[in-house]
């Protein structure tokens, strides 16, 4: 049964002349992939820095694990990995000496073994002996990825993580992040390019001015929002599944071949309860697919405005 | 944690080698090697250098290679700490190694010990060099020890200093800015090298006094100029080299406790109240203690026959003003951003006035002046009924003129917000500088007199008891008290406005 690894409990953070974080509060649990969206300026940054304890939290707390990052600080550090949306490299390291700088300052245990893991889970062994300005935007970025797996954090804050990269460096880092989440990893990941979110995430909290609008799984944020998406497609008895959707209260229905769209108000539940009402009357449904579940989608309806 | 573990440590050495050690050595190697083969070339044929001892070449030959040795470890050594830390900063590596579990303290000694290694292999060249000079030349070898653990200690104060400046300022070369009141203070203290307390914490009057010879003591014109005696605090003789140390060690330790704390949150205020007044008291009572045994008690009475009249009568007037120069400096470093001390109240819940003036520098400076008026007292002590008013109105000025400083240093960030340097700046030139300008346009003395600067310094240089002078003083200081109930009135308004004010949400998109 999962457990809540990160809670953060009415954080607030004030700067000069503008409170960036207003009362949030989110809980992530064991595993859990969450997505944190917003506009920019919407405060994603700035709750990932007060999260691992970069920025000054003016009220609130937060917890990893257990511990409190305004009491134990030293614990919360060795079970969080912070990735900024920059990549922090010592130029005129390699990239193993650089490893081995936050190896030893983390204490890990043999050192050169997890260094070793880490570099090929981040596909950079080839690369172990370049200079860290020798790299490409991506390759630091992995690397600095790399640097964040190296203590085996239980929890993993990564602020933007493709920011700056090419569409190939970007297709690369998509694939390490889902073999994180493979591996079981509870991650909190901030962007504002949802694409690179869809298909990631099991969770999302969305954030506007500071504050957070809603939270939780996608499936009870795709209902939150309202009306799903839908498209199905069949391959037989046109007619009959035309009358079961309307039976069933769909609306904007529209007929694309063998198939159809339509938006859908009604819960999981139901959408499910239509889809065998469907299969049992016979029609052979080859295709369902629902974009409630997107995270687009989900952001648009939220109400969050300013995506880039 | 053992500095040879230290991760950050052992990265700056890497960072230092990997660019080359080399060369830096070979050029201390070879400007160190000029210098000792001068020294053997004399010693080969004496009649070829006007030296009229080999002591006296190597003291030249030696002081030569010392003063390369400051140049590389001082101020060498000061640019690449605070330039290391700055860079590292901007380039979130900083951040990075905070996020660590390694504690504040390992953070700050890798980068103190670790980013100035070439400067340091440099100055340990130079420093070999420097004996050999010594033992050919037969100098004792207690000058060399002596002025190498000045150096040593010096480099490792100003290391503290630099470390401080790269966490404080965004550009590295803004870290200067640490050193300029020291440089300034510097120009005022070879006219009294024994009583100026900036020549025992940057420690040139140590590294001197190691060079003079013991039997020419009393060839000095004046005791005001003698680099040979022990200075005197409160008339007791201390060892040059030990008061240097004692004062780096002192003042280090401070630097060392704020730049752990810059370390560990960067968002707390550079100096605590308490170590602002202990800093400030420590400078304060050795620097009056220095000086103490000119008066003995007994100001404006002389005791030593040989202080020349205009030497005896600026002494006081100048340490009263280097006095007003620290405190507006600690004032300046303890002073709280406005937006601090908001988000304390909104934090708390006590978004009143009494938390406002418990955090401000208003509080400190009246803490300040106890602190200065309790140091300067004892120069009075045996003559209060004859010279207490001088010492009234000295330190009547140091109350207007901290209260004025920390009044308008917090009125214009309130008021001006990222523009109020500019503001404070031309405050106090229309406050301390333009009186005199206009006294001199006008030749005017009692325009000069307007300024901020003027009672105190007045008050402490006449050794006459002239009633009249002191009531024009008095005059004078009670105008500048208006002033300051002005900028208090100003000052609680702002701050009342400040903490009404409802917090603003980040702004719509």
């Amino acid at each position: 049964m999962s457990h809540p690894v990160l809670t953060i409990e009415h954080l607030r953070v004030d700067f000069p002349e503008v409170v960036a974080v207003n009362d949030l509060s989110l809980i992530v649990e064991a595993g859990d992939v969450c997505g944190l969206i917003g506009p920019n300026g919407a405060g994603k940054t700035t709750t990932m820095r007060a999260v691992s304890g970069l920025q000054e939290c003016t009220r609130g707390s937060v917890k990893v694990d257990g511990y409190e990052l305004a009491r134990e600080p030293e614990e919360l550090k060795r079970r969080l990995g912070f990735m900024p949306d920059f990549c922090p490299v010592y130029d005129q390291l390699t990239a193993t000496e650089f490893l081995d700088h936050f190896a030893r300052a983390y204490d890990v245990p043999d050192r050169e073994k997890r260094i070793e893991g880490c570099l090929e889970l981040t596909w950079l062994t080839e690369k172990r002996d370049a200079l860290c300005e020798e790299l490409s935007r991506g390759m630091k970025q992995r690397l600095v990825l790399a640097k964040t797996l190296l203590p085996d954090p239980q929890v993993l804050l990564l602020d933007e993580p493709a920011s700056g990269l090419d569409p190939l460096g970007r297709i690369e880092l998509r694939k390490l992040l889902l073999h994180l989440r493979g591996l079981g990893k509870t991650v909190l990941i901030s962007s504002h390019i949802l694409t690179e979110l869809s298909g990631f995430c099991n969770k999302a909290a969305i954030m506007e001015r500071g504050k957070l609008v809603m939270s939780g799984t996608i499936a009870e944020l795709g209902q939150k929002t309202g009306r799903r998406q839908m498209s199905v497609k069949w391959r037989n008895a046109d007619d009959q599944a035309l009358q079961i959707l309307k039976g069933a209260g769909v609306k904007n229905l529209e007929t694309a071949g063998q198939g159809a769209t339509f938006e859908f108000d009604g819960d999981a539940d139901a959408l499910d309860g239509l889809l065998k009402t469907l299969v049992v009357e016979g029609v052979r449904v080859t295709e369902w697919r629902g974009s409630g579940d997107d995270l687009e989608q989900i952001f648009l309806q939220s109400g969050a405005k300013e995506l880039m | 944690m053992n500095i040879t573990e230290n991760p950050i440590f052992l990265t700056q050495k890497r960072l230092t080698h990997r660019t080359g050690v080399l060369a830096a050595v070979l050029i201390a190697a070879l400007i160190g090697l000029s210098l000792l083969s001068g020294l053997i070339a004399y010693l080969a044929d004496p009649k070829a250098l006007t030296f009229r001892s080999p002591q006296e070449a190597g003291k030249v030959f030696y002081g030569w290679v010392i003063g390369v040795e400051i140049l590389v470890l001082i101020l060498g050594g000061f640019s690449k700490i605070s330039k290391v830390l700055a860079d590292d900063r901007k380039a979130g590596l900083w951040d990075s190694n905070r996020l660590t579990p390694l504690k504040p303290a390992a953070i700050v000694a890798g980068y103190w010990l670790g980013s100035a290694l070439r400067e340091i292999y440099m100055g340990a060249v130079l420093a070999g060099i420097g004996l050999v000079i010594v033992v050919l030349a037969k100098l004792p070898v207690m000058l060399w020890l002596g002025t190498q653990i000045l150096i040593l200690s010096t480099t490792l104060f100003f290391g503290l200093l630099a470390s401080l400046a790269g966490m404080a300022f965004q550009r590295p070369q803004s870290g200067i800015i640490l050193l300029l009141p020291l440089f300034f203070l510097q120009t005022f203290s070879f006219a009294f090298p024994k009583f100026t307390i900036i020549n025992f914490l940057l420690p040139i009057y140590g590294i001197v006094n190691l060079f003079q010879d013991p039997n020419q003591a009393a060839n000095d014109y004046n005791d005001f100029r003698n680099w040979s005696d022990w200075p005197g605090i409160f008339a007791l003789p201390v060892p040059p080299i030990l008061l240097s140390l004692g004062l780096q060690f002192v003042m280090g330790l401070f630097l060392w406790r704020v730049t752990v704390r810059k370390t560990a949150n960067p968002f707390q205020p550079l100096l605590l109240r308490w170590e602002a007044i202990a800093i400030f008291a420590l400078l304060v009572v050795v620097q009056q203690g220095l000086i103490w045994g000119i008066w003995h008690g007994r100001f404006p009475t002389v005791f030593a026959s040989d202080h020349k009249f205009y030497e005896r009568e600026s002494l006081l007037p100048i340490v009263h003003g280097g006095t007003i120069l620290v405190g507006v400096l600690i004032l300046a470093l303890a002073s709280p951003l406005p937006e601090r001390v908001r988000v304390e109240a909104l934090r708390t819940g006590l978004g009143n006035l009494r938390l406002v003036f418990s955090r401000s520098a208003v509080s400190l400076a009246l803490a300040l002046i106890a602190v200065a008026a309790a140091a300067s007292l004892p120069h009075f002590i045996f003559s209060f009924g004859h010279s207490g008013k001088a010492w009234a109105l000295a330190v009547g000025n140091l109350f207007v003129f901290f209260l004025m400083f920390s009044l308008l240093l917090e009125y214009c960030r309130l008021r001006f917000k990222r523009r109020a340097l500019g503001f404070v700046a031309l405050w106090l030139f229309v406050l301390c500088v333009l009186p005199f300008i206009l006294a001199g346009v006008f030749s005017s003395q009692a325009l000069a007199k307007l300024s901020f600067l003027a009672p105190g310094t007045v008050a402490l240089a006449g050794s006459g008891s002239d009633d009249l002078k002191y009531l024009y003083l008095v005059g004078w200081t009670f105008i500048h008290f208006c002033v300051v109930v002005l900028l208090f009135v100003a000052w609680r308004r702002q701050w009342k406005l400040l903490l009404a004010t409802p917090s603003p949400l980040a702004p719509a998109r």
